[in-house]
């Protein structure tokens, strides 16, 4: 019965399993700031979750038991539950503006853009624990983080350096630097190459790692910002936030296949299970859903300049599944 | 009503940075100063706000009551121009992007050695869950900044070389508030910007504490007979509050009601003057000539080289 009694509030507020259950949407606000947990069928906030200044990206645990979430301004990472939305731990970290864990899932680097600097943490899943063990400044203003799939090496793409670092996680050194274009942000690993949003221009560039050149670029739209492989190995989405569109491309011609004009400054992505598509229009302070099969957009109200998103969906948490969607980066 | 005046701010905001903040970011090659810069522009359109506000609350006040009727006001017009200058936000603006960049630093060196930095919120865990509690104790706490800041503009004599620009004016309105030399606005913008860091007030609310502190400081410089009466007058700072600080007989070092917002500081400290029911001539009456009727940058020349001299000597 006490039971009962504790987990009707819960029940009332959507965390628990039941009939009718709702999948939900983590939407980071950074300027309100705080965490929205969003009903994905109703658009209605389930919760939110105070945080202390500034927070941009989150990303889940190796386990994905745990949802990490950088509080650049404040200084502390949260570690909530993705159940329940519930704070399991805060720690202080600097300036963790962009996360993510490696694909071995032993290691989680953290970008700190106002104090160019990229950390490099061991994880320790049964405490959550972070054990910093090297720092490296490899230029200006370090913003989003790819790997390559043995985990040997990061990359990070710095923001005002006009270059990305490429950084040896067993030697904690900059192995070395290339020069991509104005103001790169998104940078994923895709079929042994680069794949960088060059937000100060229109395209992306493919950049072979091995080669240590940029060999393409890829027209998407001016403000070229972040990419995101859909699941299933379907086609990569790429988000401008200056002519506020999202491009599709061909994931293995990397030729554009569709272009959806979203207004608001799309900047962060998220795939639910139906294939559609969860987006963060910054300057509209907006969630959007992309169906890409028909190219309609919806929208509803969230906090200021939304950025980080991520979709949960009830049954895959229930069955603790990894999601075949990334997430959003 | 509140939720839709922030949904056509919003939307203003949104359009603005969508339609020219954004692509003249992209044209400039600074696309890595677009999220600042969204934050940031609340300023100047809060400065634009602020003017408007200000002025159909105060306007309206000077025109059904004034203190004092003059027909020449062409020194009220420099006061115009001293608020256009200064209402923007640019100033405040400066120094707190400046000391974000130094904050964020001096914080994450902090973080790295796990010791909580000191804002509220860290020191009072339960203000996490009170955003508007928060908000009212960081106004309180920088307001008794501005209280020791106006004193000490008062007390230091290379400061009140400055500050006696803005009590020269001897036809006092709500643009007297903006009334500055540079030199002390600069002062003034470290001062309040530094202590907002250094409290953790959130990005995100500062431009409106600012605005919530200049509406009240244009409203006590009012030229309007108003009294908030016996408890308003301890509560908030009145133009009749004010204006006796700006009297005749108040100038220098001798001033009284130094408060900003709230006269309570000068209650605690002995500086209050409640007393007298009178709406004294404003100005300072050893202020030279050009202080007090020259135009913005004869008044900026004047004000350096009265600094100069006093930190000399000579002054």
């Amino acid at each position: 019965m006490r039971r009962l009694a504790l987990a009707l509030p819960l029940l009332a507020a959507g965390f628990l399993p039941g009939p009718g259950r709702a999948d939900v949407v983590f939407v980071v606000n950074s300027m309100d700031p705080g965490i929205q947990v969003v009903d994905a069928a109703t658009r209605a906030e389930l919760r939110q979750i105070p945080v202390l200044r500034e927070p941009h990206h989150l990303t889940l645990s190796p386990a994905r038991d745990v949802l990490l979430v950088g509080d650049s301004g404040g200084n502390e990472i949260l570690f909530l539950d993705p159940a329940t939305g519930e704070v399991k731990k805060r720690e202080r970290i600097a300036n963790p503006y962009n996360l993510e864990f490696s694909p071995d899932g032993k290691l989680l680097v953290v970008t700190g853009l106002r104090r160019d600097q990229v950390d490099i943490y061991g994880w320790d899943a049964p405490t959550m624990g972070l054990n910093l063990l090297g720092r490296v400044k490899p230029g200006d203003m370090p913003s989003h983080i790819a790997y390559r799939p043995d985990s040997r090496f990061t990359y990070i793409t710095l923001q005002g350096s006009r270059a990305i670092a490429a950084i040896d996680l067993e030697t904690r050194q900059i192995a070395w630097t290339l020069q991509v274009g104005r103001e790169p942000a998104g940078i994923i690993w895709h079929n042994g190459k680069l794949l960088i949003g060059i937000m100060g221009s229109d395209h992306v560039a493919v950049v072979d790692p091995e080669a240590r050149r940029v060999e393409r670029t890829i027209r998407v739209g001016r403000g070229a910002h972040a990419l995101f492989p859909s699941p299933g190995g379907g086609p990569i989405y790429v988000t401008s936030r200056v002519d506020s569109r999202i491009t599709a491309l061909d994931p293995v011609s990397l030729d554009v296949m569709r272009v959806y004009d979203v207004p608001g400054g799309p900047d962060c992505l998220s795939f639910d299970e139906q294939g559609r598509i969860w987006a963060t229009l910054r300057w509209n302070r907006q969630l959007g859903l992309l169906d890409p099969a028909t190219g309609e957009v919806s929208t509803s109200l969230v906090g200021r300049s939304p950025h980080g998103v991520l979709f949960r969906n009830w049954n895959m948490q229930a069955r603790n599944e990894a999601p075949a969607a990334p997430l959003a980066r | 009503m509140f939720d839709e005046i922030i949904r056509l701010y919003d939307s203003f905001t949104s359009w603005l940075f969508q339609a020219a903040v954004q692509p003249a970011l992209y044209a400039a090659g600074m696309m890595e100063w677009a999220d600042d810069a969204f934050s940031w522009m609340d300023f100047f359109v809060f400065g634009v706000v602020q003017v408007l506000v200000v002025y159909a609350v105060c306007r309206p006040l000077e025109a059904w009551r004034p203190v004092e009727r003059w027909e020449d006001r062409r020194v009220v017009q420099t006061d115009v121009v001293y608020t256009l200058l200064a209402r923007l936000g640019l100033l405040p603006l400066m120094a707190f992007v400046i000391l974000s960049g130094v904050q964020a630093q001096i914080a994450g060196w902090i973080a790295d050695l796990g010791w909580v930095a000191p804002n509220l919120e860290t020191l009072i865990p339960a203000l996490e869950s009170q955003p508007l509690l928060a908000f009212a104790l960081y106004i309180l706490i920088l307001d008794f900044g501005e209280y020791w800041r106006h004193r000490l503009q008062h007390t230091l004599p290379w400061w009140w070389a400055l500050h006696s620009i803005h009590h020269a004016q001897e036809k006092m309105t709500f643009w007297t508030d903006d009334r500055n030399h540079v030199i002390d606005d600069m002062i003034a913008a470290l001062w309040f910007g530094g202590l907002a860091l250094l409290i953790g007030v959130p990005p995100g609310q500062f431009p409106l504490i600012v605005l919530i502190l200049r509406v009240a400081e244009s409203l006590s410089h009012a030229n309007v007979r108003l009294s908030f009466g016996r408890v308003g007058e301890r509560l908030l700072v009145s133009p009749r509050f004010h204006r006796l600080h700006h009297g005749v007989l108040s100038a220098g070092e001798s001033g009284r009601n130094f408060a900003v917002l709230f006269p309570f500081w000068d209650m605690l400290f002995r500086t209050g003057d409640f007393r007298r029911d009178v709406f004294p001539r404003t100005g300072d009456p050893e202020a030279m000539p050009s202080l007090v009727h020259g135009g913005w940058w004869r008044q900026q020349v004047e004000g350096t080289q009265r600094l100069i001299a006093t930190i000399r000597g000579s002054g």
